[in-house]
């Protein structure tokens, strides 16, 4: 697991949606407060984040949102997983016979 | 479980949400040889899925995605002034109008006079 910052937690994430055309790709979110593995010092008044991670089977990333950063992180985020799957989704069946 | 309905995924979602915010987690499950997307939300007690293929759906996935990030990161809607979190709020006060709106047109109605 590679805790990124969330700028290029973002860039991974799409290349993530690139690469894995042919497989699968889950982003998982999670409100947690626990330290990163580095620091394992317990630490109580350590303040809850939201924790981002993806996977594709292979490969994890993970990044942190705070409540200050998480704004332009979600539009950020939003516009990457739509660019991925706007393609592949079915359209919305139009009538065929027009009036 | 799989919710056919979004209205009732969405509210169920965010109870079990509220219930356990600890616990909970939102996976969104995106297979792109399939096209297919299935969303998440689970406390380990519960597993609420929603599953769907369709593009229009994806005005819902981000609406959901949207309401969850401010649940997440601040722990519950933040106050307002917050852009992100301002869709999610209004669109919570409303969830069946909200399904229809694009993302960004939830604007907060301005004052006049």
């Amino acid at each position: 697991m590679v805790l990124l910052e969330p700028d290029p937690f973002l860039s991974e994430l799409h290349k993530m949606y690139e690469r894995n055309k042919e497989r699968t790709v889950w982003v998982t979110m999670k409100r947690t407060n626990m330290k990163p593995r580095k620091a394992r010092k317990p630490d109580p008044k350590r303040p809850y984040v939201c924790l981002i991670r993806a996977n594709d089977g292979k490969r994890h990333i993970s990044t942190t949102v705070t409540p200050t950063n998480y704004a332009k992180f979600s539009q950020s985020m939003l516009v990457i997983m739509k660019g991925a799957m706007a393609d592949t989704l079915k359209k919305k069946e139009k009538p065929k016979t027009g009036k | 479980m799989y919710v056919e309905d979004f209205e009732a995924f969405y509210e169920q979602a965010v109870e079990l949400y509220k219930a356990r915010p600890i616990e909970t987690r939102y996976t969104i499950k995106f297979r792109h040889k399939e096209g297919k997307v299935v969303l998440k939300v689970t406390d380990d007690r519960t597993c609420l899925k929603y599953k769907t293929d369709q593009q229009v759906d994806l005005r819902k996935i981000e609406r959901i995605t949207s309401i969850f990030f401010p649940l997440m990161a601040c722990g519950d809607l933040p106050p307002e002034g917050a852009e992100a979190g301002q869709a999610g709020q209004q669109q919570a006060a409303a969830p069946a109008r909200g399904a229809a709106q694009a993302p960004g047109s939830a604007k907060k109605p301005r004052r006049r006079g």
